[in-house]
Formats: structure tokens, sequence, C-alpha cells
């Protein structure tokens, strides 16, 4: 039995502990946003945040995520209320065929987490280890970094 | 009469249907394989689905499958726009099969493809808006004891002396009368959303990650399969050791069918830890003793010995190549390629009582459901398709021979099976795009006129092998399975040597005036399956065609979009393209970081022009900017042709810079992402659209970005480096 926190909720379960955190998420808690897109940390379809670093939940054995807080897509904003990300995700109407986009969206949350203030060429690296095959690049870009404008105006105005 | 409402979630699960509500659109009585809500139906006749609910919501059933071109924006704009409701209130359900949702751009067949679906729907579903507005006006002249030209309408509300009614109040009435057929449309001038930058309407839901995949349908008491299929295409299983792979942990059953062997298993991770440890023996099919430099061989060997067949001819060769000032050939190659949508193949079959109900994502719920019924040898009316959106198509959904192995495994074993491909299946065991070696000839005189023109190409074959899957489909069901398996058997072998598919040459002598020309295939097969791949023909045929435009410019000293001008005036609109491409190329030339290529391209009726800044660095190749300039007659959504033009420019730019499949020993080499790469967000250029604001009817958009861009990088190389590269993935070697 593995215990920890997904999006804000102790949760328990019983798969074996080499089971992959995207299967568990997916399957035994049937939260479906996250994606399998490679299965070896190679496109960040799965990416989750684990005690607030993103991490491919695609080669993270839940075994090593007991008494860790993870948080996925549906876990991002509180109570119905966007992310900032989220939000400027649906202006810069991002999404194509959207199998990336959850991915793409916990990439970019971490990271304004942790940098507030990236510049371009920091979103882009970061920003790199996720995939898009609809190629929506030029507005993943773009939204990231309208997300900065978006919560610096915010922290001005209060 | 029961009023009817169907929700998403009722929808995509197929349940039944609660609540109150106006139907309308529905036909044909009688199809098994959906369950419409029950509405008179012989006094409607539909092009789309609508439904509007007590509350005065609207659910909008959207005939194309939405992978991620816009289609469900597109599809809802159209309607939205004549029935006078904004389309961001649609709420969008995808169908079962029927045939009410074939597109008649596209044989009439429900599929999503050949970037048809605005071409295809552009009147029809205008017209369906119209019908269902005029519904709504006589009900409510009726209810209301109003002349009917005393309304207006305002985004769902029917408006009269200061009052707003809801379309909903009506539903009643409404539902008493004949739909009308063909009122009136508005004209161009009164359109309130085509032509406007509406947000798309599954925004939201992929921001949220709440959109429903194929993957993401979890069906009670649903087992997980994974598959070992012949790493060889076309190898059978010899042996394989159950027992121990049976005693794994959660593993409930092991069962060879036709593809190869499925484990089946209480989690994805059980499956795929047995299917790994599996070990098959397989025998070794005629494939196996094939690298990719044997093809090659074959292929050189074909072109410079054998004369194919001619599939375009005009004016006269000889003449045109005896009298002229500048002659070229150069031969192009372009290799085999996966589509890797980022969604892996995946489906959920339940077999019952001589019947099937399937979950997935794909371009066109009949060849699932003809790919089912063909398994497991039953009548296709006992099929049920449920679909969902796609996480990706590009070509690769419209086969279905993962939902036929997961119809295999679920009657082998008794259970619901959620079969998942991996990526490495993907990779490895999927349709590609066929690998082509082509050879151009061309000549020019001293007026700048192409007078001479003969393009060869050798490789595959798609349309026979895509016969296989697109014939159960077709075919009426009165023809019995024997004929139609030997019909489809003759397809996959007899045909592919003597029919041509068109879109094996399309595109090699497009666009341009060619007084003289000729364009001839021979087709060599090695036996992979080969399959439709966003843009198809274009995706190589277009990197031979505007290279070698630019070969012969360079060998003549004239400019290469003076060229391009000089030898277009026959094609109005692609001539307006370069034109317009050009202007801007001479802004572009002031603040470019390295140097600028150009090509242009027309397929799926639009018309595409495209400028590249590219750099060299050593081995590395970086595009810095892309310019495209589109003509996709009137723009319904500006913003979805941006996007699908950036989009298209990226998928290209993949397969420019990266996309190669080898093979060794008669299978794939490549495996995942890290030998099989994707385009990465740093290495992504800038894109500016130009679209041409043009009152022609719509045209494709999904598909139409994509040929020129590989060109127009190498032709930017060539400006860059002097360096002509004619191999893709343009590499310097
Ligand atoms: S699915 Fe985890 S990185 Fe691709
Ligand atoms: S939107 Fe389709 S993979 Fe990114």
């Amino acid at each position: 039995m593995i215990t920890f926190e997904l999006n804000g909720q102790t949760v328990m379960t019983e798969d074996p502990p080499d089971t992959p955190l995207l299967w568990v998420v997916r399957d035994t808690f049937k939260l479906k946003g996250s994606k399998f897109g490679c299965g070896a940390g190679l496109c960040g379809a799965c990416t989750m945040h684990m005690d607030g670093q993103s991490v491919r939940s695609c080669v993270v054995p839940v075994g090593n995520v007991a008494g860790k807080a993870v948080t996925t897509i549906e876990g991002l904003s509180d109570n119905g209320s966007l992310h900032p990300v989220q939000a400027a995700w649906i202006a810069n109407s991002v999404p194509q065929c959207g199998y990336c986009q959850s991915g793409q969206i916990m990439t970019a949350a971490a990271l304004l987490e942790r940098n507030p203030n990236p510049s371009p060429g920091e979103v882009e690296d970061t920003m790199a280890g996720n995939l898009c095959r609809c190629g929506c690049y030029p507005r993943i870009k773009a939204a990231v970094l309208a997300a900065v404008d978006a919560t610096n105006a915010v922290e001005e105005a209060s | 009469m029961t009023l009817q409402h169907v929700s998403r979630r009722s929808f995509l699960a197929g349940l039944g249907i609660t609540g109150g509500g106006l139907v309308v659109g529905l036909t044909l009585p009688g199809c098994s394989s959906e369950a419409p809500p029950s509405f008179p139906t012989a006094d409607f006749s539909p092009d789309a689905f609508l439904q509007i609910t007590p509350q005065n919501e609207f659910v909008f059933i959207c005939a194309r499958d939405e992978m991620g071109q816009g289609v469900s924006s597109g599809l809802a704009t159209l309607f939205g726009e004549e029935l006078d409701v904004d389309p961001a209130r649609f709420e969008v359900n995808f169908p079962g099969v029927h045939s009410a949702y074939g597109n008649p751009a596209f044989s009439g067949i429900q599929s999503t493809g050949g970037s048809a679906a605005m071409r295809g729907h552009y009147l029809p579903a205008r017209q369906a808006g119209a019908n269902v507005r005029s519904l709504i006006l006589e009900a409510a002249a009726r209810d209301l004891n109003v002349e009917k030209s005393k309304f207006s309408t305002v985004d769902g509300n029917v408006v009269v002396g200061g009052e707003r009614y809801p379309y909903a109040s009506f539903i009643a009435t409404a539902q008493t009368l004949p739909i009308p057929e063909q009122s009136p449309m508005k004209t161009p001038g009164e359109f309130r959303y085509i032509g406007q930058d509406v947000p798309r309407i599954d925004a939201a839901e992929k921001s949220t990650g709440e959109a429903v995949y194929g993957i993401d349908f979890d069906i009670p008491g649903m087992k997980y399969a994974l598959m070992k299929r012949s790493p060889v295409f076309g190898g059978s299983v010899q042996s394989f050791v159950k027992d121990e792979i049976e005693r794994m942990p959660g593993v409930i059953d092991v069962v060879q069918i036709s593809n190869g062997v499925a484990v089946v298993a209480e989690t994805f991770w059980q499956a795929k830890k047995a299917t790994d440890q599996l070990q098959i023996e397989w025998d070794t099919p005629a494939l196996a003793k094939f690298d990719t430099s044997d093809l090659r061989a074959d292929y050189q060997q074909a072109l410079d010995e054998e004369s194919g067949s001619t599939t375009d001819e005009e004016g006269d060769l000889t003449l045109a190549f005896r009298n002229v000032d500048t002659q070229i050939e150069v031969d192009f190659w372009t290799p085999y390629l996966a589509h890797a949508p980022l969604e892996p193949m995946n489906a959920v079959v339940k077999v019952e009582n001589g019947e099937a109900e399937v979950w997935t994502s794909i371009q066109g719920p009949p060849f699932a459901q003809a790919s089912v019924a063909r398994a497991l040898n039953i009548d296709k009316a006992k099929v049920r398709v449920n679909n969902a959106y796609l996480g990706g198509g590009f070509g690769r959904r419209l086969i279905a021979t993962h939902v036929a192995e997961a119809a295999e495994i679920a009657a082998a074993t008794g259970h619901i099976i959620k079969l998942i491909w991996t990526r490495e299946d993907d990779i490895q065991n999927g349709v590609f795009r066929p690998a082509s070696l082509m050879r151009m000839k061309a000549s020019v005189d001293n007026d700048g006129i192409i007078n001479g023109w003969t393009a060869k190409r050798v490789g595959g074959n798609i349309l026979p092998d895509r016969m296989v899957g697109a014939l159960p489909v077709v075919a009426p069901d009165f023809v019995p399975d024997g004929v139609l398996n030997s019909v489809v058997g003759l397809a996959d072998t007899t045909l592919s040597n003597w029919m041509v598919d068109g879109s094996s040459v399309e595109g090699l002598a497009g666009d341009y005036d060619f007084p003289n020309r000729v364009t001839e295939h021979v087709t060599v097969n090695h036996g992979l399956p080969l399959g439709y791949w966003r843009s198809v023909g274009h995706s190589y045929t277009a990197f031979a065609k505007e290279s070698a435009i630019n070969v012969l410019a360079e060998a003549a000293s004239i400019d290469p979009v003076e060229l391009r001008l000089k030898n277009t005036r026959s094609n109005a609109r692609q001539h307006n393209v370069i034109n317009v491409a050009a202007e801007r190329m001479k802004a572009m030339d002031a603040e470019k970081v390295g140097s600028l290529g150009f090509a242009s391209h027309g397929s799926f009726h639009s018309y595409v022009a495209q400028v590249a800044d590219v750099s060299v660095h050593g081995a590395d190749i970086v595009v810095n900017k892309v310019l495209c300039v589109v003509d996709c007659g009137r723009p319904i959504n500006p913003d979805v042709i941006r996007a699908q033009m950036e989009g298209a420019i990226m998928f290209g730019l993949t397969a420019a810079l990266h996309g190669d499949l080898d093979i060794a020993g008669g299978g794939i080499v490549q495996s995942n992402f890290h030998d099989y790469p994707l385009l990465r967000m740093n290495e992504h250029p800038e894109v500016e659209v130009i679209i041409i604001d043009s009152e022609e009817d719509p045209t494709g958009v999904g598909e139409v970005g994509l040929p020129p861009i590989a060109p127009a990088v190498a032709n930017a190389i060539f400006a860059e480096t002097g360096q002509r590269l004619t191999s893709l993935p343009l590499r310097f070697s």
C-alpha cells in the first residue's frame, strides 16, 4: 500500500511500486487529463508536479511517490478558477489536437513557479522537453510570455 | 411525443437519452449502429445535427472528426452563422456511424481527410442552420400569432416588439412542423461569425485536461491488452511460450490473433511487463532480406532502366528539349516516414451476443465499424462505434487495424478489451508515408519560359494498400464476404502492379504552365504497409518540383521568383500568392538573419507560397523565420487558418530536418522519439501568415501549408552555402 497526496487529497494505492505514476493516476484514480505519449520520458505529455517540481510521470515508479504531493492538470487551478497559464492558453487559442497540452501547461506552470520572469530564451529551453506533433510552438511560447505579463500586472496592481 | 436531450457524457458513453428538447436533422430510420433520438424522421432533411434543450442550450453534432485542425469550430461557425447562434455556445459531440454524416467532398464517405471539410460543408452546413432558424421562426409566428416577417433573431433568441424569446420556447410547436428545405441564407455582407477570429470552441476543455480522447475511455470491467507484432511486416507466429507469461502478476490471458500475440492483464503496466518478456518465434517473410540500401538500389535501377507508366502528357517534348538554351536533370530522394500522432493508437472493444461496441478516436467511424465486422465475421450493423477527440490524425487514423486487433482479442478472451499501442508499436508497426526517388528534367528558353518538363517517380502506391480497409466500408452490405475478400485480395496484389494511385504523382508537374510535359511512374513496392500522410504525395513532390525550379533558375541565371511568376500565367491564384510573397520577401531581405529561400505549391484546391530565412552553422540548419501566403478561398476563421499554417510548417520541418526511417532486415530501426525526433520548441521558427482575402468558396487548410516548406528551406540553404541538398531529411554529407 502506497500513500501519497494527489491534488490535495491523501490517496492510497495497492498498485505494485514499480507501476509508473502516470498509470496509477489515469487508471486507478481515473484522472485522464495526463497523457501517454512515449512512455520513456521523451515527450512530456505525462508531466505532473511532484512536490512542486515537474516530472515525467511515465517514468516515475509510484513507489518513489510515497509521502509526496502530486499535482495533475486537474488540480492545477483552485476550485473552478483558471491558472494564469491556462487562461493564456485559451486566450491564444493554443491547442490543436490538444493531446500534449496538459503536459505543456504543467511544465509552463512549474517554470513560472520557480522563475516568475523567464526570458523568451528560457521559455524555449524549458519547453523544449515537451513535444507537440501539431506544431503549436509559436502559440505555446506566446501564451507562456502572456501568462508572465498577466501575473506581473496582477502583482503590480496589488 | 418524447422530447429529447443528449448531453456530452451520455452521447459519448452511448447511454440513453433523457430530458426535453428539440432535435433536428435526423435521417434514415433502421440504422442500428447508433441511437438517434426518436423524432419522426420523414420530416427532416439533415446536413448537420443540432439539438436545442429547454434551457436554450445548443448541442451540435459535428459530422467531421476533430484531430486538431479546428473542424469543430469551423462547422459550428457555418451552422451557427445561419442559425444565428454564437458558435461559442455550442456543445459539440461526435457521432457514431450514420449515412447522414458523409462528406460530399470526400466521395460521400463519413471520414475526415483530404482537407475537404470546409469545401464539402460550406453550403450544406449553412443551409441546415438556415433551415432550423426558419423552422423556429415559423413556430414563433404560430405561437405568438405574429407575422414571420416581423421577427428578427439575435444569438438564439427571436426578437419582436422589443421582447426576446429564446428559440427553446418554440420547440413544442416546431416539432409539429415540417423543416423547411431551402431557406434563404445570408449574403456575405451579413456574416457575423464567418471571416472573424472566432475563438476555438475546444480551447478551454483542451487546456483543463477535460477533453476526452479515445485513450481516455474507461469502460467498467475492461482489461488491458498489449501486443507483440512481427518485427518484419507480413511475418507470422511460428511458436511462443505461453505458460510463464500467464503466471506473471495480473496476467489474465495470452492469445494469438491474426497480427501477433496479445497479453491481457488487469492493468496497463502488468500487460506491458508481460509483453516485454514474451518470446515469439516468427517466420521470415520476403521483406526480411531488405535493408534501406537494397531498397534504394532497387529504386535507382527502376529509375534508370524502366520506362514506367505515363500519367500525364502534354505538348511535344522532343521539340522542346531540342531547341532549348538551358537544361537540367536532378534526382531527389525522400524517405519512409511514420505519422507519430502524439496519442498512440488505441481502442476499447466489447463483444457480446454477436454484437460489438467500439470506443476509439478515428478519422471515420465507418472504418472502425467495417474492420471489426470483418474481424468478427458479423454484420456491420451489429457494430456500434463511439468516437472522441483525436490526439492527432495526419492520415494515420484512417486505418483501423488496431480496432480489429482489439475486437479479435475481445472475442478470443471474452473480456472487454482496451488495447493500447506503445510508441514503439506506433513507429515500427504502423503504416508509412512511402519513400520516393524522383528524377526531374527541365529546360528553359532565353525568354525565361519553361518549355520542357519531365518528372519521373519511383516508389510505392498507397491506394491498393488502403483498398483493403476502404472496400469493406464502401461495398454495399449485400456483397458476400467471400466476394469482398477476393476483391480485397486483388487490390492487395494485382492492382498494385498496374494501377498508379493519383497521389503517387500529384504535384510533380502542377502549378506551372508547362506547355510540354510528361509525368511517369514506376511502381516499386517491397511490401511495407503504406498510408496517407499529411498532404500525401505533395509531401514529397513539392520538394522535387520546387527544388528543380530553383536549380533551373540558377542554371539559366534567372531570379527564381521571377521564373515562377513568368511560368504561372495560366494559374491566376497561384501566380497571385507568389506575387504577394515576393513583395513581402523584399522587406524580409532587409531583416533577414541568414539567407532566404522561396517555394510555392498548390494542393487540396488551395494555393500557397512560402519564404524561409535559414542560417547554417557547421552541420546545423537553423530556420529563423517563415513567411506563408495562403489563398484558401473565403477564410472561415482566419485564426484557425493561421494555426494550421503554423502547425503544417512545423510538421513539414520535422520531415525536412529530422524525419527518417531506416530499414534493417525488413524491420524499422527507429522506435521512439529519441531516434525518430520531432521538431522541438527551441528549433521552431517565427511564422508570419498572410491570408488572401478571397470571395471564392473555401478550400483546404489542414495540409496545404506543409508541401512548400522543405523546398523553401533547401533553396535557402543553397543561397546560404551554395550546396544543393537533394535528399530529405536535409543533411550535409
Ligand atoms: S509519456 Fe511521459 S514523457 Fe512521454
Ligand atoms: S496540440 Fe496536438 S500534440 Fe500538441
